[in-house]
């Protein structure tokens, strides 16, 4: 009771909120909706096919089948998907704050000619939705010979990804006082210095939100990948899903066993790292 | 120096990319290009194939890499301006889907080994004959031969009464009346995939058009507007979906319609000679049996698949050579009933099969000439074109006069 | 590098740091916009060496032949429209109902936004499962309440294909708005409100004069975002319906794309991007004017 005691209450007000009791009743049942999916799937990827057929939705599975996943594992080719989703993912997102933060840090810290044109062509990239555009980024990966390679993939995700870290970061190095910086220089450090020992580490909150942001971003992208990455041993985990679905849709077990596989990394490194995200989120992109 | 450290990680990272991005190309390494497979056996020969021609020739490592239906026609298209694509490549025949590749040079004439190898010795006539289709020369050999016709409940036929499965096509819509009057789907489709129902249109304007005048529409020489058997095959179209067909079925796939003529939902399915497969697969051979839909031409539905030798492979007496083992008497009759019930080699021997299969050995054998897939004929514009056609008039949002004008303004709008 | 970089003019170090991200970004993000347009005034088939100048023959093919593109068009159109319009609503009650005190706050926030972190092709396979007309979830709730009668071919009837898909989009996209209007109610002084209880101004009046101009700048940028987002709709829809059924969930983005990529004809593919390009740029350079103006409300 003791935890509850405090719930309910207005800001300024020690009254029970009975306004406070109806909403957070309509929150709960609007969570249950929101949670029914997944629930829907975790039920459907431990029956059999002929429980599926022949249970309602929401039958618990009497008896619990974890071959689903193991045929999906492998008919999905689960195993060479997420190798694939790992090396691309772990190669993109640190490389790409890092030059991010070095462009960020420039247009922020540096006075420069054309700053200004830089930094109004990255918040338009923001806003460029590559979408528009898979054919002729194709056109130019395959240009540079790249189509069905790791660097094919990692450098168009690179030119999307910029844009937003980099303005975001700006906005963040904008606002550190400039004392902090004009010291520095005076003792004659130069910029890289300056970046690497004083800028680099007070931005950790923002690049570590920003880090979750891209990664989950980049494990999910699909339609750069479904252009770019046309070899099945290059696919990643969700072109691998989009062509499972394709090929055994009506093998309802094992489809929802590829869908919890697919979807489990990222939930689990944002449940891991959500404290920071939000954090990181509110510094970055909204209040400061 | 942190500095340092984090822009030696970066660019060992690069290297790491580009070394394992390099790594994959061998020189003596045959690239195929086939779709993935639903049934084991399929992926069981092709694996098996490929592993006994390796041990037999050291020299050649063979690669292949399947895709599904849409993905692989556009990673072949990507493949045409990359260095990335096949040594052969798996397509259908005829001028619409093989056609297009050929046409674009894709493709390497292969004259000179039909000649070297004699398969013109051991191939059905029948499945060769599209090798002729292109102008010129020869391109491609065939991989199989594919019949399509309906595959039927016999309970479900014996519930509504029917005794003998219909002859004509006037037959085949009594028959569906009785089932509708008994209360049973006549027919399964899934909707999804565009070229499922596509299916009930081509056999329909085989019945309403006849053979010459079905070929002259898909060859877009004659106006779909003006002709009136095309206008009466989209409004037997739109008869059977509002009233024959298991529903919905515009939101599923073929495969989960299968599920559901499993499941003694419908009474009928079209579908191809692969279909026996799976019904093995799904232990369910006993209670089905086949027809081929009659359309009162002597013309049976299918289609026949081809692999074709890549004009840009670097390797194409290696392909060659492949391709002759994959078509040797010895290979063909061990994969027997993988690919498809008949082989396209001549030689092979049938025993043991099951009832369905010498079913469709029995119609391969009587019928000579085939009328192919919409999809097969026409160019992929004007596929997606007929594909949305169809499912409009078939989900009852298009009157059927006018379906055949929206299809022929499309065609008359192509440049060239 | 230390001892070369000291002598390094400062401007010169500025462009180092900055080399990188500006050269992955010109190559691979703004050379093929530049390039999408020289290509929608071409006609290329993907397969042949060279392409060939056309004019405006395929913005023409377009804009009078094409059978689905005013289809799409209105598509992309009405679904950004509500995209913008219905989640944002959802995603605003929920961020403030989640300020107020109620239990159990953290957990229902995960809840809400469990659906963000999944990849967009997995909420379209999950969604087009649970639309399953035999045995997926919805027709089978709608059975065993004795409603057979509402079964509907949720992905298959094209009248109500585009509000299912949408549906999916706005189970998925809910949570990422609500973040922000959480973190942006942050900013928002406790101080404030008390002070305006004490003044005995009601709930709405809190709401009206305190609560909502603090936010004012979090909605734009929420505004701005989803607006973006919708436009680009790809994902869900292709791995939902792939535009059907007969094209009639098509998007602007897919079909530039199927026309390139499926069937070939990059020109008009182009041109189809041509066209989602200005209307997108007819949103984001005002926003874009608007943000060098009010650099400080822009944040």
């Amino acid at each position: 009771m003791s935890l509850l005691s405090q719930a309910f209450r207005p800001v300024g007000s020690n009254r029970v909120d009975p306004m406070l009791v109806a909403l957070w009743l309509a929150l709960v049942v609007l969570a249950l909706v929101w949670i029914t999916p997944f629930i829907f799937i975790v039920f459907t990827a431990l029956k059999s096919s002929d429980a599926v057929m022949n249970t309602s939705a929401f039958a618990l599975p009497t008896e619990p089948d974890f071959g689903n996943f193991v045929s999906a594992w492998q008919r999905g080719n689960f195993s060479t998907t997420a190798f694939n989703g790992v090396i691309i993912t772990f190669i993109k997102v640190p490389l790409g704050l890092f030059i991010s933060a070095m462009a960020a840090y420039a247009l922020a810290k540096v006075p420069m000619r054309f700053s200004k044109v830089f930094l109004a062509l990255c918040v338009f990239g923001t806003m460029l939705p590559f979408q528009v555009m898979l054919a002729p980024i194709f056109k130019q990966v395959n240009a540079f010979g790249l189509i069905n390679t790791y660097p094919g993939i990692i450098l168009p995700y690179l030119a999307f990804g910029v844009p937003y870290q980099v303005f975001i970061l700006h906005g963040f190095f904008a606002a550190v006082p400039k004392e902090l910086s004009e010291a520095a220089r005076i003792d004659g450090a130069s910029h890289f210095t300056i970046f690497r020992r004083i800028f680099l580490p007070v931005s950790l909150p923002v690049l570590s939100a920003l880090l979750i942001l891209d990664f989950v971003a980049t494990w999910n992208e699909f339609a750069m990948a479904l252009v770019i990455l046309q070899d099945p041993k290059m696919w990643t985990l969700p072109l691998g899903l989009m062509n499972f679905q394709s090929q055994f849709q009506s093998n309802y077990g094992e489809l929802n066993a590829a869908i919890i596989m697919t979807v489990l990394p990222a939930a689990i490194v944002y449940l891991m790292f959500q404290r920071y995200f939000v954090a990181g989120l509110t510094t970055g992109a909204v209040k400061e | 120096m942190r500095f340092k450290k984090m822009a030696a990680t970066a660019a060992s990272a690069l290297t790491l990319a580009a070394i394992l991005a390099g790594g994959a190309v061998r020189a003596d390494e045959l690239k195929v290009w086939t779709l993935t497979f639903d049934n084991n056996s399929a992926n069981g020969a092709w694996t098996k194939i490929i592993k006994d021609f390796e041990a037999a020739n050291p020299g050649i490592k063979i690669s292949r890499e399947g895709r599904s239906v849409d993905e692989h026609k556009a990673a072949l298209r990507v493949a045409a301006q990359s260095s990335q694509g096949p040594d052969i490549y798996f397509m259908w025949a005829g001028l619409g889907l093989g056609g297009e590749f050929v046409k674009a040079g894709l493709s390497k004439p292969l004259d000179a080994y039909y000649e070297k190898y004699g398969w013109d010795k051991r191939l059905t006539p029948s499945a060769a004959s599209f090798s002729k289709l292109y102008e010129g020369k020869r391109h491609g050999v065939p991989y199989t031969f594919h019949g399509e016709g309906i595959y039927y409940n016999k309970a479900l036929f014996e519930k509504a009464g029917i005794t003998s499965v219909p002859q004509t096509y006037d037959e085949l819509k009594d028959d569906a009346a009785k089932f509708k009057k008994a209360g049973i789907a006549a027919f399964t489709f899934g909707g999804s995939v565009n070229w499922h129902v596509m299916r009930l249109m081509d056999v329909i304007l085989e019945a309403k058009c006849g053979a010459d005048k079905h070929d002259q529409l898909m060859d877009m020489k004659l106006d779909w507007s003006t002709e009136p058997c095309a206008t009466a095959s989209f409004e037997e179209l739109n008869d059977w979906s509002q009233n024959y067909i298991l529903k919905p079925f515009m939101g599923i796939d073929n495969s989960q319609a299968f599920k559901l003529f499993l499941a003694n939902r419908a009474a009928m399915m079209l579908e191809g000679d692969w279909l026996v497969d799976q019904l093995r697969g799904a232990k369910k051979l006993e209670g089905i049996d086949l027809f081929p839909f009659p359309t009162g031409t002597d013309r049976l539905y299918g289609f026949a698949e081809y692999l074709y030798v890549s004009a840009k492979s670097a390797h194409p007496d290696d392909a060659a050579k492949f391709l002759d083992y994959l078509l040797s008497d010895k290979v063909q009759q061990e994969s027997l009933g993988a690919f498809g019930s008949i082989s396209v080699n001549s030689n092979v021997k049938y025993e043991k099969v099951d009832a369905l299969d010498q079913k469709w050995i029995d119609i391969f054998g009587k019928y000579k000439k085939i009328y192919m897939n919409g999809d097969q004929a026409f160019p992929l514009d004007v596929t997606t074109e007929y594909f949305r056609v169809i499912n409009e008039v078939a989900s009852g949002n298009m009157k059927p006069a006018d379906a055949g004008k929206t299809l022929q303004t499309f065609i008359s709008n192509r440049k060239g | 590098m230390s001892k070369a970089s000291l002598s390094m003019r400062p401007a010169l170090q500025g462009y180092v740091l900055l080399a990188p991200a500006l050269l992955v970004y010109l190559l691979f993000a703004v050379y093929p916009m530049i390039d999408v347009i020289r290509m929608s005034f071409a006609s290329w088939n993907g397969l042949s060496a060279e392409s060939r100048f056309v004019g405006i023959d395929n913005y023409r093919a377009v804009l009078t032949q094409d059978p689905v593109f005013w289809g799409a068009l209105w598509n992309t159109l009405w679904w950004t429209a509500l995209a913008v319009v219905i989640p944002n609503l959802i995603s605003f009650g929920l961020a403030l109902a989640l300020n107020q005190n109620v239990p159990g706050r953290s957990s229902l926030r995960v809840v809400f936004y469990l659906p963000v972190i999944i990849a967009s092709i997995a909420v379209a396979t999950i969604w087009k499962w649970m639309y399953d007309p035999f045995f997926g979830l919805f027709n089978s709730l709608l059975t065993s309440w004795g409603l057979s009668d509402w079964i509907v071919d949720w992905l298959g009837d094209r009248k109500i294909a585009l509000w299912s898909v949408f549906a999916a989009h706005v189970w998925q996209s809910v949570g990422f708005s609500m973040v922000l209007f959480l973190a942006g109610l942050q900013s928002v002084s406790l101080t404030l409100i008390e002070a305006a209880r004490i003044d005995g101004a009601g709930r709405w009046a809190v709401f009206r004069h305190v609560t909502l101009p603090a936010l004012t700048p979090t909605i734009t940028i929420v505004f701005v975002l989803s607006l973006i987002n919708s436009l680009k709709a790809f994902d869900i829809v292709y791995g939902m319906t792939g535009g059907g059924p007969a094209q009639s969930t098509q998007m602007l983005a897919m079909w530039a794309y199927t026309q390139s990529m499926q069937l070939g004809d990059f020109g008009r593919g182009a041109a189809i991007s041509v066209i989602l390009l200005l209307i997108t740029l007819a949103v984001v350079v005002p926003y874009m004017r608007w943000m060098f103006r009010n650099p400080e409300d822009a944040r």
